[in-house]
């Protein structure tokens, strides 16, 4: 099935079968690698992408639901040579040990920071509640998000 | 695995009413996902077609007519949640949709899903319960509306027939006098299914202050979801004060006790439906 849509900030078209997840299209069909698998089941978060702006589990979207919509990856949030400001936070912070929820919780924290520049510690806590971590304890997380209020 | 399978986008109830009489049980409906491409992931279910009810621009309004309010089957728990209509005129459903699941699932999951799903856990609709709401069915076959509770023959399973589709669910505003309650328990904040809660409307009279109304259901205790009416009897009349709340929850935990049985965790819930069901009270009345 031949699929059409935004991906970070570019049309896209792919040609996958229509049982595909998201997660499954961006990982083999583009190879886009950033976003991982932790369970498949919609219960980690570490396969956060961002669908219309909004945080959404990639594993548990079918490929026909993103025709004609707008994808954002980790890939698309900064490079090496140039890190989005979440990313630098991180680092600085602590914030990343195994690295495998990372790119899910820099997505949600994106989603975050972009509808709400000035988040309690309660909201920040809120926006992650969907992303595991099982290195961290989330506090350096939670940190490097704040850091970055307006 | 996922097995393949067809993937219909009708842009219109009929058409998708059609499609589905054409398929019946071979084919499921997807609005969401968050339930379904788990079933299809571990091969539960293996439909031969999957309809997305998601581009039926009926289906994802949430509107307000002679005092009705309408919601969609399509709508997302996010979009309910950020509803100032919900919020005003239902407040009861919008706290109970914010504790579902993760904001992940929230942005996708619906309303509806979370009903067909039937789960006895299922955080929508005990609310929806105490708001009295009335769902509005589609089929080839023709259009009607039906009790809430109606739709539920057991866990996991409605009444629904195969070709039948849940078009939307509706309830009367609340007045500025009923005052809603939500109290949801779980193993953790998020991302936990419930193990309980409770669901209420209260409404007061002015003199003394006593029960005019009280609309009880709990979730997650019983294999279907249903309204406690020996409670809500029992209080009407009554001030709310600790002897009153606590000889209803005695009842509430004989009923749930005659529907599910008694069970290794009935000691447990015993008296965490009485201390539930107060804090919801409690909120009830605090919003006054």
């Amino acid at each position: 099935m031949k699929i059409e849509f935004t991906l970070n900030g570019s049309l896209t078209k792919v040609d996958v079968p229509f049982h595909w997840t998201l997660l499954r299209l961006l990982r083999e069909g583009v190879g886009l690698t950033g976003t991982k698998e932790g369970c498949g089941i919609g219960e980690c978060g570490a396969c956060t992408v961002l669908l219309d702006g909004m945080p959404v589990n990639s594993c548990l979207i079918l490929a026909p639901k993103i025709e004609g919509r707008s994808i954002e990856t980790v890939e698309g949030l900064g490079r090496r040579d140039l890190l989005h400001p979440l990313q630098k936070s991180f680092i600085e912070h602590g914030a990343i040990q195994c690295g495998f929820c990372t790119p899910g919780m820099l997505m949600a924290s994106k989603a975050l920071l972009d509808r709400n520049p000035q988040p309690t510690r309660k909201e920040i806590k809120e926006a992650i509640s969907g992303n595991l971590c099982r290195c961290t304890g989330y506090q350096q997380i939670i940190e490097a998000i704040e850091a970055l209020k307006k | 695995m996922i097995p393949p399978f067809d993937y219909k986008t009708p842009k219109t109830l009929q058409e998708a009413s059609n499609l589905l009489w054409g398929y019946k049980e071979r084919a499921k409906i997807i609005a969401g996902g968050t339930d379904l491409v788990i079933a299809l992931r571990n091969e539960a279910l293996r439909p031969e077609a999957l309809i997305d009810i998601t581009h039926i621009p009926e289906l994802r309004k949430i509107e307000e007519q002679d005092g009705v309010i309408c919601i969609g089957a399509a709508v997302t728990h996010s979009e309910i949640f950020s509803s100032s209509l919900i919020h005003q005129y239902g407040k009861v459903l919008s706290d109970a949709v914010s504790e579902i699941g993760s904001p992940q699932i929230r942005n996708i999951g619906t309303i509806g899903g979370n009903i067909i799903n039937a789960s006895p856990a299922g955080d929508s609709i005990p609310p929806l319960l105490v708001l009295d709401a009335m769902a509005t069915v589609v089929s080839a076959e023709g259009r009607k509306e039906v009790p809430l509770p109606h739709l539920f023959e057991s866990p996991y399973q409605t009444t629904l027939k195969p070709y039948e589709i849940l078009v939307n669910v509706q309830f009367k505003k609340l007045s500025p006098s009923m005052k809603g309650g939500f109290v949801r328990l779980a193993r953790r904040e998020g991302m936990a299914i419930a193990r309980m809660s409770v669901a209420i409307v209260l409404e007061l009279e002015k003199r003394e202050e006593r029960i005019e109304e009280i609309r009880i259901a709990i979730g997650a205790v019983t294999p279907t979801p249903q309204r406690m009416s020996e409670a809500e009897g029992f209080l009407k009349g009554r001030l709310p004060d600790e002897e009153s709340l606590r000889k209803a929850s005695t009842l509430i935990s004989e009923a749930i006790i005659k529907r599910s049985g008694i069970r290794p965790s009935t000691s447990y819930k015993r008296p965490v439906v009485e201390a539930l069901f107060k804090r919801a009270v409690k909120e009830a009345l605090v919003r006054r």
